[in-house]
């Protein structure tokens, strides 16, 4: 379960990006996150992964306190969270295979897991004839899928996608969107930041729309209304 | 438990190696060139330090009195020379001519000088003199120390190695200033080069760094790989530059014994123990701090 309660975060140049935000996203939903560019969507992102402190408020992700949470808990905080970028983010020089292991290796997950898992990983995205082939040579929507392969792979029960299919063409970008639907289906909780309309209202999931920091809007069903 | 493994950090290490060539290679080079200029100048200051110690005689000076003098006056002159400033009270050793004689006559025993020993002493001749072996405590008054040894009645010869002394000394103090002074500032050139070349590794890897973090790598995960960076480079400095000072060491030595009898010098396989442990020390610590201080920003959680 994801707990924002009455979170501020102001930035040093006095910038406040979170106002008085409270909200409560429970395990297994499937939520949008919509607003304008500089509404707060990333800073919201940010507090989650604990890149940011918030300034005051609180803030519970699958039972860790994000105020008190100590610098040496946080690898282990964020190994509970799978995150995907506009712009993948995969190793050029790595493969499919190595890409999704690496996410593991870094855990220190013992290589015949890794090599157990990574194949199964990928039969999920639907990867599973492209092991051996690099970044460049898939498309857009494929290495996006390659970055939510990766972050399924240590098994976290927070999916969090910002923008996922901003660098990817519509077609694909309905895949990702099943993709990422089918993930939750599973049990996980999955946030999308997006600005794609049509997928949010075509969807109809939670909604919750963001503006000069503060929620205007948080429905289940809804539209996209930033 | 989950275990990283070793061997991936260490891959990782070569491999941040290999993609910051050049730097890698400036920092080995600065890191290498530090190391010999410390070795060089330590062995050297060691070798000077055994040699002063060898030639120990050099604050000593020994004094021979009249062959006229009776014993009286030869009391007389020990009591004078121990009245002075700079000697040593108690390091005033009186050598009779007698004496001398009965030295010498035993060291040649059995030789053939052996006779002419003997011819002196048939004949009651005796050509040695009364002596004393003055210690002085500083070296730098020496020179007034001959003056007033010199103004002692009865007093026919003073013999005293204080120039060479004062010479030695003073090329073991000048060694020992640029020995520190090329040492600190070697130190934090290399210690630089060695901070960049990390930094460059963790900017071009900066991605991979952020990566890391957001699947939930500890510091340390991330951390070592540039760790064992900065020990491989100070390992391979050390090696390359131990095999430098060996060669030269040698070189230098063999040529300075051929040119010189009075010279000793120290074998290298008396030193090579703590000219490796040295340049370790040095190579693995600048590395390692150098990595350090690089990552300190890339630490934060």
């Amino acid at each position: 379960m994801i707990e924002f309660k009455n979170v501020c975060k102001k930035y040093p140049n006095g910038t406040l990006a979170l106002d008085d935000v409270s909200l409560t996203i429970n395990d297994g939903e499937f939520v949008f996150i919509v607003g304008e560019s500089g509404a707060g969507k990333s800073t919201m992102l940010k507090t989650l992964f604990r890149e940011e402190k918030i300034s005051s408020g609180s803030l519970t992700v699958d039972g860790y306190d994000l105020v008190k949470i100590k610098n040496r808990q946080i690898p282990h905080y964020r190994r509970k969270l799978g995150i995907v970028f506009q712009d993948f983010r995969l190793f050029p020089d790595k493969t499919v295979f190595e890409n999704v292991a690496f996410a593991m290796r870094v855990i220190g997950e013992p290589t015949r897991s890794i090599k157990r898992r990574v194949p199964t990983i990928l039969s999920i995205v639907g990867l599973q004839d492209k092991y051996n082939d690099f970044p460049r040579e898939l498309s857009g929507g494929e290495q996006q899928r390659v970055a939510l392969a990766r972050a399924l792979a240590n098994n976290p029960s927070i999916i969090i996608a910002d923008e996922p299919t901003g660098n990817v063409d519509p077609k694909m970008s309905l895949d990702i969107m099943n993709l990422l639907l089918k993930i939750q289906k599973r049990g996980k909780t999955v946030l999308v930041v997006t600005h794609e309309k049509n997928f949010v209202d075509y969807f109809q999931q939670r909604v919750i729309t963001i503006k000069n920091g503060k929620i205007v809007d948080d429905k289940v069903g809804g539209m996209f209304d930033a | 438990m989950r275990k990283y493994s070793l061997s991936y950090f260490l891959s990782q290490s070569f491999k941040g190696l290999w993609r910051n060539g050049v730097m890698s290679a400036a920092s080995i080079l600065v890191l290498m060139a530090l190391l010999i200029v410390m070795g060089s100048f330590s062995l050297l200051v060691y070798n000077i330090d055994v040699n002063l110690e060898n030639i120990g005689v050099l604050n000593e000076i020994v004094v021979f009195c009249d062959e006229n003098c009776t014993d009286e006056e030869i009391a007389d002159i020990g009591r004078q020379i121990r009245l002075l400033d700079n000697v040593n009270e108690d390091m005033v050793k009186h050598n009779t001519k007698q004496q001398i004689l009965d030295e010498e006559r035993a060291k040649y025993a059995g030789t053939e000088v052996e006779n002419v020993f003997k011819e002196m002493v048939d004949r009651g001749v005796n050509p040695y003199r009364d002596e004393f072996i003055v210690t002085y405590n500083d070296n730098s008054e020496v020179t007034t120390l001959e003056y007033q040894l010199g103004q002692i009645q009865g007093i026919d010869k003073i013999n005293s190695r204080a120039d060479l002394a004062e010479k030695v000394e003073g090329i073991k103090n000048s060694v020992t200033f640029i020995f520190i002074f090329f040492l600190v500032v070697l130190f934090v050139v290399s210690l630089f080069v060695i901070i960049n070349t990390i930094k460059l590794a963790v900017y071009a890897r900066k991605q991979e760094i952020a990566i890391m973090r957001y699947v939930g790598a500890t510091k340390w995960f991330i951390t070592l790989p540039f760790v064992f960076e900065g020990m491989l480079i100070g390992l391979i400095a050390s090696g390359v530059a131990y095999l430098v000072e060996w060669y030269m060491y040698t070189y230098i030595g063999k040529m300075l014994m051929q040119n010189s009898s009075i010279l000793t010098i120290v074998p290298f396989s008396q030193v090579d123990g703590f000219v490796i442990l040295g340049f370790l020390a040095v190579g693995l610590f600048s590395g390692i701090v150098g990595s350090a201080i690089s990552l300190r920003k890339y630490l934060k959680a």
